[in-house]
């Protein structure tokens, strides 16, 4: 796979179809990978694939420092070609401006990431060129898909409030959530915002709470599940609990899964006379 | 002078400049009696309200909010309350799964003819928070500034305000 | 003065301190990581990890605390200072690096003024450190003048000779009257103290030849090129036993409010960010420059001391994989390119 994948970036790369190849390199430790920026056909056998290739690379469609580098093919697994689809819908990129190089996927990470648990998107839903073979996706069942979440949900209120505190408390305001999520590109972060100051910046009790819940909620209906967040986080908060919770309350009432089908109508960009309303008195 | 000891809930409530808040004012002139628990903040449309406006009215000592609006179908806006309550379909149970009993946060639709059902709801939304008890929770996070007693809902008449808030 | 510790004793030291009114903070397990945090007892120390995933700083410097509040009444300002944040307390087996992040920062924060926060803890604070026995991939004490038992920065410095026995060493004056206030938990010198159980980290480069580098290559195609993975978080600054940036904001109701003092990071576009709309800093490869100069060039010319202990921190966190050491390597050899060449 990884030959295949080399030639593909090669051959895209001789033939100026595009002018970089995100990919995955090598890292630090065998453990590890890294994000590689490939501009030269001599480069790409810098590119790899395998279990640690963790990362969702659509978050350097972004960067502004990374744009520069022309048009990009990118590596991604069946959950990061859901980014691009969400990317799309927003209109943040045009499908012409990116080739996706998409490889079949088995789920990374050791132990296996949790969000390779419950995957049923293998084979990307979208691709210019498929390296690997294709599977086919069946769509999991709604509730083994936020399984994760019975155990949180059925805590009791004190013990949900208990257990968020003190995940919160250990938040340093470092943001390498909203930098790593490829979903999360305002360029300028109601955050970083102080006229009025909605959250406080400081990482206090108060400050942490109103961040931590504001960044979920930004994703709510535009979560695709590929965990960086969580991944990142220094300190270990499991911030996908949240996404995945606005996920399976998207799903719930408006019937949508971000980035799956890419004729759906974004869910919080339009609505539907019959939403769920149960709860308005 | 009321008991000390009570615990009287403060509410904040965001209503639609079109019709709960016509609602409740006419039930204003009405002489409709309503519990004073409550401090409404007007704006034009449910649809502009932003789920920070009601993290920051925890942040600010409310023990309970109302966020209330045209009936589906009658937004002076067309669409605003529909994607209101696309929102609220999602933000209510995020809160509700970081801990915040769904008592403290409520949604209604209440028309400018309907007087009589703000009334209702408002009382009952206070009651319900009432029986809930002060947001201890919160209450423990929120404390800006040196301790002693806060302006909390009503700044003294003979305070400075600063003027860029 | 040197005498040893047995495994058996912690739990006797840590409760003698409490007891004497200590607070008393040591690496504990919290989940999947280790952290430096308050312990009851002897049985929540972790002895077996590399290092701590916080460091040491946050006990001097916190992320976020309040430096002043103050209450508006009747066209008077009242300010109200914090005070008692100062508590005599000890740290129990932190690392030599963080350790000596202690008095590198000293010089900056009893600089041009002094900051009462940083110095009234530091002498509240005692500092026991444990030598490492073990360590990983990341750390790279030994490149930047220290070692794995280095005693720079610590009061007492423990060293393991055998599983459960410790070799102790007074470093300060405020170390060895700590030993004296808790004698009867220590034992006298140990027989086999030769035998000491210290990690092997190895060399990485050679720091001699990073600032010289920097000093001729302010503009260079590396800054821009190692930085493209960067996605201009702050995890790197807030992980760094030396980074001490910060700002001051403040946090008001109409009436009242707290002036706070939070963590801040170069590694943020905000950062340098002008109210104009011009940020001097604008892209990540000159804000990635602005963190390997900080630390290997101006705080050297500035303080006489590089800005980096080594510990690796900021590479293990990296949620790009940078990794400083080999940010540093390709500088050495950059730099021996450039010797060559003349």
């Amino acid at each position: 796979m990884i030959e295949a994948l080399r030639k593909k970036a090669e051959e895209l790369l001789k033939n100026k179809t595009v002018s970089v190849v995100f990919g995955y390199g090598e890292g630090s430790t065998p453990e590890r990978t890294r994000p590689v920026f490939i501009t030269k056909p001599e480069e790409v056998n810098k590119l790899t694939w395998n279990k640690y290739c963790v990362y969702n690379l659509t978050t350097y469609l972004k960067r502004q420092e990374t744009r520069k580098l022309g048009k990009p093919a990118i590596v991604v697994k069946g959950c990061d070609a859901r980014t691009l689809i969400v990317l799309m819908k927003e209109s943040q990129i045009k499908r012409e401006d990116v080739y996706i190089l998409g490889v079949s996927c088995d789920g990374v990470g050791d132990p296996l990431a949790e969000k390779c648990k419950a995957c049923d998107v293998h084979t990307p839903r979208i691709y210019d060129d498929l390296i690997g073979e294709k599977g086919e996706n069946k769509e999991l069942p709604f509730d083994e898909r936020y399984a994760e979440l019975d155990e949180y949900e059925n805590l009791s209120e004190k013990e949900k409030w208990e257990f968020w505190q003190k995940q919160f408390e250990k938040c340093i305001k470092c943001y390498a959530c909203s930098n790593i999520c490829p979903l999360c590109f305002c360029d300028r972060c109601i955050v970083e915002k102080n006229q009025p100051q909605w959250i406080d910046p400081s990482a206090h009790a108060r400050g942490n709470l109103s961040w931590n819940v504001t960044r979920a909620y930004h994703l709510a209906g535009r979560c695709i599940n590929c965990e960086e967040c969580q991944r990142v986080c220094p300190v270990d908060i499991p911030l996908n609990l949240l996404n995945k919770k606005l996920a399976k309350e998207a799903e719930k009432n408006f019937n949508y899964r971000p980035g799956y089908n890419i004729d759906d109508e974004l869910a919080m960009s339009t609505y539907n006379e019959k939403d769920n309303q149960d709860f308005v008195r | 002078m009321s008991n000390e000891t009570t615990f009287e809930p403060r509410i904040v409530a965001f209503l639609c400049n079109w019709c709960t808040y016509a609602g409740a004012d006419l039930a204003g002139t009405g002489r409709k009696q309503y519990q004073a628990n409550v401090r409404i903040i007007k704006l034009p449309c449910t649809g502009g309200i932003d789920p920070l406006f009601l993290i920051k009215a925890f942040e600010r000592g409310a023990d309970g909010i109302l966020v209330s609006g045209c009936h589906p179908g009658d937004c002076h806006y067309n669409s605003g309350n529909y994607h209101a309550r696309r929102r609220w379909n999602v933000f209510k149970p995020l809160l509700e799964f970081c801990g915040i009993n769904p008592d403290r946060i409520q949604f209604s639709w209440i028309s400018a003819a309907e007087g009589g059902k703000w009334v209702e709801t408002i009382n009952s939304v206070i009651d319900a928070v009432r029986v809930l008890g002060p947001f201890e929770g919160y209450q423990k996070i929120n404390a800006i500034g040196p301790e002693g007693p806060g302006e909390g809902f009503a700044p003294s008449s003979d305070t400075t305000g600063c003027e860029c808030k | 003065m040197e005498k040893s510790l047995n495994k058996k004793d912690f739990d006797n030291f840590i409760t003698s301190l409490r007891g004497k009114g200590y607070k008393t903070f040591a690496p504990k397990k919290n989940n999947n990581l280790v952290v430096l945090d308050e312990v009851q007892g002897a049985d929540e120390i972790s002895l077996d990890h590399v290092i701590t995933n916080n460091s040491i700083k946050e006990f001097f410097f916190p992320k976020t605390e309040n430096v002043l509040s103050y209450r508006m009444e009747k066209n008077q300002v009242q300010i109200e200072e914090p005070e008692g944040f100062a508590v005599k307390a000890v740290i129990f087996g932190s690392r030599p690096c963080d350790a000596f992040s202690l008095p590198v920062m000293d010089k900056v924060f009893n600089w041009d003024c002094s900051d009462k926060f940083w110095v009234q803890r530091r002498e509240a604070i005692t500092i026991v450190t444990i030598a490492c026995d073990k360590c990983d991939s990341y750390c790279f004490c030994t490149s930047v003048g220290l070692a794995p038992d280095a005693k720079q920065g610590s009061d007492v410095l423990l060293t393991k000779i055998s599983s459960d026995n410790y070799v102790v060493e007074t470093v300060t004056e405020k170390g060895e009257s700590l030993i004296k206030e808790f004698e009867s938990v220590f034992s006298g010198p140990s027989s086999d103290s030769s035998d000491r159980q210290v990690a092997t980290v190895e060399k990485k480069f050679e720091i001699e030849k990073v600032k010289p580098w920097l000093d001729e290559n302010f503009v260079h195609a590396v800054w821009t090129d190692f930085s493209l993975k960067c996605i201009g978080c702050g995890a790197c600054t807030f992980v760094c036993p030396t980074c001490h940036c910060f700002d001051i904001v403040d946090e008001c109701t109409m009436t009242k409010g707290d002036r706070v003092k939070n963590w801040d990071g170069c590694q943020f576009k905000m950062f340098t960010m002008h109210t104009s709309g011009h940020n001097p800093r604008s892209t990540q490869g000159e804000r990635w420059r602005q963190r390997i100069m900080h630390k290997f060039k101006y705080y050297v010319e500035k303080f006489d001391s590089i800005l980096c202990v080594g510990c690796g921190r900021c590479s293990r966190v990296c949620p790009a994989d940078m990794n400083i050491s080999e940010m540093l390597e390709i500088i050495e050899t950059e730099a021996s390119q450039s010797e060559n060449k003349e």
